[in-house]
């Protein structure tokens, strides 16, 4: 069994009578990477600033790393990087003196560290530039490097790619990625933007309105929910009407059809007889994605 | 307590002033006003227009004639002449609460910024979100603001002192000032005045959101030092060292008041909750 490193268990909040938070139960395995999913106003946020210590929940329990965030909260925020969305830095200040002050509180203990992160996170040459002339990608950017300062054990990452750059995207989901097969960070990333989590999450918590509806790793996730699948087909298949074999299709584009099918498991016998009929050039499934599965639990959850 | 945390803190506050002209120029109007040309002005005054201003002077002359026997008397009647004695009066007491609002208005505009300019600027939550105890933040913020206020008032003194005995040469041929009465001014009513400025802001600025209401509200103190003023100019207080001395004793047991306070309301989630916007 694997030790956790994150644990709430019916964690409860409420802002002025308002309940934000309840019934709150899920855990995070030491060197996960979890995706955290709901959107606006789920509760995200209000859990990551519960996990830090900066706010008491009404009820429940939260152990992260062992600790107590009310009670040790110090010794979380010391194995715990964090990145968030309103959290900002000091504009008048350039970005290395920014990560140089954050890593004295940080208790940083290298001085080079703070100029080799803003040259991993691309920022070498705004390193001497006051922040307040950063683009809203280069503050996120900077943010992750003040994040990983102290190589922290868990990182909370609270819509980490939000504002940047496809090329943007891609560097920080790649350092997340590495950072995790490296050194085993924990990681809870917060999104709505779903398709960007698939590539580097292992395991999902679903929340919507203070709830977590659902949680597991896609594969179990698919299999409770038994998407209806879509395969895009390049073939030179000729359709006749909007079915073959008795499978919905329809053609996208010359040389190009879309199958509709009713499970994964149908897929191989499916492709065998296609390819009997026609040529195959390559087979896609374009559904199989956590966006599609997000609306089903969330629909699935309306109807209960 | 964290040490690195809060010189970093104190560190970076006292940059952020130093490093922006708009920021500091200003803070120093008021310093060279009331620390270079009132005094040239005072001392130039009374040892060459003392005549045509006698009627002016009656305040000074009544608390030449108060004076108690003592050290103070006996400094007095050492001199010969009655223009002597006003421009060393004046020099070395009428001028001693215009020194209080130095550090006063230094601690107070500093303070303002330093403790909701963090919150305007959602900069605080950052802060909040670090390995550092809420006791080493708050000395961090402290020394932010004291280090400024002690350190321009010493420095608006020394620039002083040396104007006033330049301005009063020609009557005194020697110096004149400051007598011993500045020294609990300097060592106790200036860092106590300063930190009661402080720890009033902190106290405004837990509870209004931006810089601009926290100082206002923090310039309320400034009230009881310009009662001084006026008492001293009426001639109805004589601010010798044993008043300021109980001064900024006074001022010290206000200040370890206030300081209880804030300590015990010291609490990471109710700064941040005041935060949230």
């Amino acid at each position: 069994m694997q030790e956790n490193m994150i644990e709430l268990n019916h964690v409860s909040k409420s802002f002025q009578n308002r309940s934000v938070l309840s019934d709150l139960t899920y855990s995070v395995g030491r060197g996960e990477i979890l995706g955290f999913l709901g959107p606006n106003g789920s509760g995200k946020t209000t859990t990551i600033r519960l996990m830090n210590g900066v706010i008491r929940p009404d009820g429940g329990e939260i152990r992260i790393g062992g600790y107590d965030p009310i009670h040790d909260g110090d010794q979380i925020r010391r194995i715990s990087g964090i990145l968030t969305e309103s959290a900002s830095f000091y504009q008048n200040m350039t970005g290395l003196a920014n990560l140089r002050f954050f890593a004295d509180l940080y208790g940083v203990h290298d001085p080079k560290r703070p100029a080799e992160l803003l040259e991993e996170f691309g920022l070498a040459d705004a390193a001497e530039k006051k922040v307040g002339t950063y683009s809203t990608g280069m503050k996120k950017r900077l943010g992750l490097a003040k994040a990983l300062l102290h190589a922290p054990e868990i990182l909370f990452l609270d819509e980490p790619t939000n504002g940047l750059d496809p090329e943007g995207i891609r560097m920080v989901l790649h350092q997340i990625a590495e950072l995790n097969r490296r050194r085993g960070t924990t990681i809870i990333l917060c999104s709505h933007l779903l398709q960007q989590l698939e590539v580097v999450c292992q395991r999902y918590v679903f929340l919507l309105g203070g709830k977590v509806i659902e949680q597991g790793r896609l594969a179990e996730l698919e299999a409770k929910y038994n998407p209806q699948i879509t395969l895009e087909v390049e073939t030179d298949l000729p359709l006749n009407g909007d079915g073959y074999r008795g499978v919905a299709a329809r053609r996208l584009e010359p040389g190009r059809l879309a199958f509709s099918l009713d499970s994964r498991e149908a897929i191989p016998a499916f492709l065998r007889a296609l390819a009997q009929d026609a040529d195959l050039y390559s087979a896609r499934q374009v559904n199989r994605d956590l966006e599609s599965l997000y609306f089903q639990i969330q629909e699935a959850t309306s109807h209960e | 307590m964290n040490r690195r945390a809060i010189w970093a803190i104190a560190r970076k506050d006292i940059r952020a002033i130093t490093a922006n002209m708009q920021v500091w120029l200003p803070m120093l109007i008021l310093p060279v006003f009331l620390g270079v040309v009132l005094p040239i002005v005072l001392v130039l005054a009374f040892q060459f227009g003392m005549d045509a201003a006698s009627e002016d002077l009656k305040p000074i002359l009544r608390m030449l004639e108060m004076l108690p026997a003592g050290g103070l008397r006996e400094a007095i009647d050492a001199y010969a002449t009655l223009n002597h004695k006003v421009v060393y009066v004046a020099a070395n007491y009428m001028l001693t609460p215009f020194f209080m609002l130095v550090p006063l208005m230094t601690a107070s505009v500093v303070s303002a910024d330093s403790f909701a300019g963090e919150k305007e600027r959602g900069t605080l939550e950052t802060l909040l979100f670090a390995p550092v105890d809420m006791l080493s933040l708050f000395v961090g913020k402290i020394l932010a603001s004291l280090i400024p206020a002690v350190g321009l008032s010493l420095a608006t003194f020394a620039i002083a002192a040396i104007a006033v005995n330049a301005a009063g040469w020609p009557l005194f041929h020697g110096l004149f000032f400051p007598n011993l009465n500045w020294l609990p001014l300097m060592l106790l009513v200036i860092p106590m005045i300063s930190l009661l400025a402080i720890l009033f802001n902190v106290f405004i600025s837990a509870r209004v959101a931006t810089f601009q209401a926290a100082y206002q509200m923090g310039g309320m103190v400034i009230l009881p030092v310009l009662l001084l003023l006026a008492g001293q100019l009426t001639g109805v207080i004589l601010l010798d060292s044993l008043v300021v001395t109980i001064l900024g004793l006074v001022l010290g047991v206000i200040n370890f008041v206030l300081l209880q306070q804030v300590l015990k309301r010291l609490d990471r989630t109710l700064l941040f909750a005041s935060q949230v916007k």
